[in-house]
């Protein structure tokens, strides 16, 4: 990696940990709060405009597309983050989300930043990757994830916005356990039945408490207002990660039936891109039905998030098989 | 979506007969979370299909592994489980498609009526504002300013109506015809369509009679076959295999050769709707004479290069290694006693040698092609459907915005705008832009008493952060 790729991505990796910060703070120091979300969004652009660099300079550097392992991948999902944060700031003028974002990117970084130095260094392309269909296939799957991340996290959002601390802190206890999941499956030797076990059971028993809990609501909180407002963030997110996870999707057909002569093997990685695209056709059914309240269908958003974690770090560091191996690192 | 569409007259039919009771998308919302964790189910155990049971059982172990298989959780897409989910989603697809989906494309040849200012004003979303303008220039100038945020607009003289994104309406009919011409087209390959894989040595033919196929099919397999005239490998400098080539011909059952082609990895042979790929390559038998007396030995691949072994007594063991049918035959021997074989001698095709008071020819190496074919029928019906899929998505994500708008008119100078719409996906937004309007056009017809109504909410506390 040549010095002007490391000092762009540290950059973008060093200003989002920033952003982050200063938007915890904008909420201790009500005075400036303005100037310091101002300070915050400042923060994500830096890191959005030299990450931007940081990937055109790898793409020429490599002489090829710059999205072809875990590591460049973590690259472009952390820049789709921010940038659609920033499209989202723009349009809807919203300030949690932002240290949400920031915190996602971060989280991101750090996680690329730690894997083996093998997945940061420039190495040929194996031959299965060789073919223009990669630029066309990969691209819109990793920013329909980021997508479905941003509507997890607007999600969050609006269940605080409307009062229901609980859910919010138990929805949360089960991002964090699926979290360490992912960590330990990455970093760590630990069976991967456990790390299964944990990253499933966390989730579960998370997502089923935070369900149970929507029945206590703490007034104190309540902002009908941007409550509402989230519940369109998350929703438009949903709307534009699926189209690009149906491209996705349709796009690895189209390359496998090139390569190999079929379209759909049932392999397990695409097999879990369809759990992910149906776990998000009944999120747009659900909203269709209208029965459903803003904040059942937040824990579905939510929900989603984790099915999109466990779609894309989730199943090589906790021991899936298949095809598409090239995210082992191991 | 009003109530009375979902009460659909039905005649004595117990309700789980009736095709409407299909209809309901609370079915659809459990159908796709039972499909969705039964895939997630089949992507964590591995496939039989794929691995084989052993690798199951190696996985999981002979106890939980043979329970695995024989409840088909390691077969998961071929249970009846599975694919009476898939046949109920199809006809809940269907029932709802033909009831509440299609019928939408009529709603798009209906123009917006022209609403009056007590009509709009029942809209939830609404907002008044009086201006010092004529009714004419008022709506002119709003009308301008939608068609420049891309709304289609309708004048009627003090009336407008304007929409955006209205094909954004037909999304989901589009969606549901890509999904069930999906459906049709997976049916129809699998109904009628074979694949399979065959290694087929130089001089022989290939049929389809070991195809595989599903259990419902239907059809008949081809009576052609395929003859290999010729196959090779194509090497890069350093050894590696480069390209596998084979010359092959079809043969119709009469005898004749119908087509000739060489086809290559990428580079298929097509014939009446059956694919043959190349797909792997190898030597498969060497044919050599000891004193005149014609063996046939099987080669093994060993790395770049394929071998036999033939031992001749306890210790010593003649060891053949080739590398292509275009490269010489060399002859080794292993004694215990030696760290490595010893070449013995390199023999070109069609010569001989003696080794000792044997005659060593070599007569020729038969290499084997690998062929991968298959008949997908289906396969167009398929790629058309995932262009109705994805135009569909796409036109989901653009939300529909609809509005009205009506001036009253006070006196010559002085009237009153009123405007309200609606946007089920993107209701903020909308309503953002919307009040960004109607504040623009008060500033440019500024009525010195004018008031924006209808607007609860402080304008000030809009343009900070929320
Ligand atoms: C299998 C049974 C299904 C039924 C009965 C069903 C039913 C419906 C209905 C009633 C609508 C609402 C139409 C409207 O009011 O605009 C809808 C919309 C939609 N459906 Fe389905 N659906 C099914 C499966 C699927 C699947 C598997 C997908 C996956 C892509 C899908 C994608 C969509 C999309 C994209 C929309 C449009 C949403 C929008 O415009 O906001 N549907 N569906």
């Amino acid at each position: 990696m040549s010095d002007l790729q490391v000092t762009l991505t540290n950059t973008a990796g060093i200003s989002s940990v920033i952003s982050f910060w200063v938007f915890v703070c904008s909420n201790a120091f009500k005075r400036w709060q303005n100037n310091l979300i101002r300070l915050g969004v400042i923060g994500i652009i830096v890191g959005f405009i030299s990450l931007t660099i940081a990937i055109v300079a790898r793409g020429i550097e490599a002489e090829r597309f710059p999205l072809a392992n875990l590591y460049e991948s973590l690259l472009w999902f952390a820049w789709a983050i921010m940038g659609t944060y920033l499209l989202f700031a723009k349009m809807y003028n919203l300030k949690q989300l932002g240290w949400l974002a920031s915190l996602t990117a971060a989280t991101m970084f750090l996680y690329g930043s730690w894997l083996p130095a093998g997945q940061h260094e420039i190495t040929p392309l194996v031959p299965a990757l060789v073919s223009y269909w990669r630029q066309i296939h990969v691209p819109p799957l990793i920013v329909s994830y980021a997508m479905f991340f941003l509507s997890g996290l607007s999600a969050f959002i609006q269940l605080w916005q409307s009062g229901h601390i609980r859910s919010v802190l138990f929805s949360a206890l089960a991002v964090v356990l699926s979290l360490l999941a992912v960590a330990l499956g990455t970093y760590t030797s630990i069976n991967s039945f456990y790390l299964q076990a944990l990253f499933v059971g966390g989730s579960l028993i998370g997502m089923l408490m935070a369900l149970f809990n929507l029945k206590h609501i703490n007034q104190k909180f309540i902002n009908r207002e941007k409550a509402d407002l989230y519940d369109e963030v998350e929703y438009r997110s949903i709307m534009v990660g699926f189209p690009l996870l149906t491209i996705g999707i349709i796009t690895g057909g189209l390359w496998a039936n090139h390569a190999w002569g079929t379209y759909w093997s049932w392999d397990p990685k695409e097999s879990m891109a369809l759990v992910a695209w149906l776990g998000n056709a009944a999120y747009i059914h659900l909203r269709i039905h209208k029965e459903c309240s803003a904040e059942k269908l937040s824990l579905v958003a939510i929900a989603n998030m984790l099915l999109t974690l466990l779609t894309y770090l989730g199943f090589n560091s906790l021991g899936f098989g298949g095809l598409h191996s090239y995210g082992k690192f191991k | 979506m009003s109530n009375k569409e979902h009460i659909v007259k039905t005649f004595g039919f117990p309700p789980i007969f009736r095709l409407s009771s299909f209809a309901s998308v609370k079915l659809t919302i459990t159908l796709l979370v039972l499909i969705a964790f039964s895939v997630l189910v089949g992507a964590w155990c591995p496939q039989e299909s794929q691995v084989g049971k052993e690798k199951v059982i190696e996985q999981f172990g002979p106890n939980l592994g043979n329970e695995f298989i024989k409840y088909g959780i390691a077969d998961i897409f071929h249970t009846p489980w599975f694919l009476g989910l898939i046949g109920l989603l199809t006809v809940n697809m269907i029932a709802c498609s033909v009831q509440r989906v299609f019928p939408k494309v009529k709603s798009l040849r209906k123009t917006l009526p022209y609403l009056s200012t007590n009509e709009i004003k029942k809209i939830a979303f609404n907002r008044s504002v009086e201006l010092e303008a004529s009714p004419e220039i008022i709506i002119s100038t709003l009308g301008k300013k939608l068609s420049k945020n891309n709304y289609k607009v309708n004048i009627n003289n003090e009336k407008l109506t304007a929409e955006f994104g209205k094909y954004a309406r037909l999304a989901a009919t589009i969606t549901h015809i890509g999904l069930l011409t999906l459906l049709a087209g997976v049916t129809i390959t699998s109904w009628t369509g074979f694949n399979g894989f065959q290694t087929v040595r130089l001089d022989e033919t290939m049929s389809f009679a070991d195809s595989e196929h599903s259990k419902l099919w239907i059809g008949q397999l081809p009576k052609w076959k395929v003859y290999v005239k010729d196959t090779k490998r194509e090497d890069y400098d350093n050894g590696d295999p480069k390209q596998w080539y084979s010359n092959l011909s079809v043969i119709e059952e009469n005898g004749k050769i119908i087509k000739q082609q060489e086809i290559s990895v990428n580079n298929p042979l097509t014939y009446k709707g059956v694919d043959i790929y190349q797909s792997s390559w190898g030597l498969d038998q060497l044919a050599i004479a000891f004193n005149k007396n014609v063996v046939k030995l099987n080669l093994r691949p060993m790395g770049k290069l394929y071998a036999a072994f033939v031992p001749l007594n306890e210790n010593t063991i003649l060891i053949f290694s080739i590398k292509d049918q275009f490269k010489p035959l060399r002859v080794f021997a292993k004694i215990p006693e030696w760290q490595t074989p010893r070449l013995l001698s390199e023999i070109t095709v069609g010569k001989s040698v003696k080794l000792g008071d044997v005659n060593l020819s070599y007569i020729k190496v038969i290499p084997v092609t690998g062929l991968q074919y298959k008949s997908d029928p289906g396969l167009l019906i398929t790629y058309i459907a995932f262009g109705f899929i994805i135009s569909g998505v796409l036109l989901a994500a653009i939300p529909n915005r609809q509005l009205w708008a009506h001036v009253l008119v006070i006196d010559v100078k002085k009237n009153v705008l009123t405007i309200g719409g609606v946007s089920r996906k993107a209701k903020n937004a909308f309503e953002k832009s919307i009040e960004k309007i109607v504040m623009d056009l008060n500033a440019k017809f500024k009525s010195n008493d004018s008031q924006m109504q209808g607007g609860n909410k402080d304008q000030k506390k809009k343009e900070q952060y929320v």
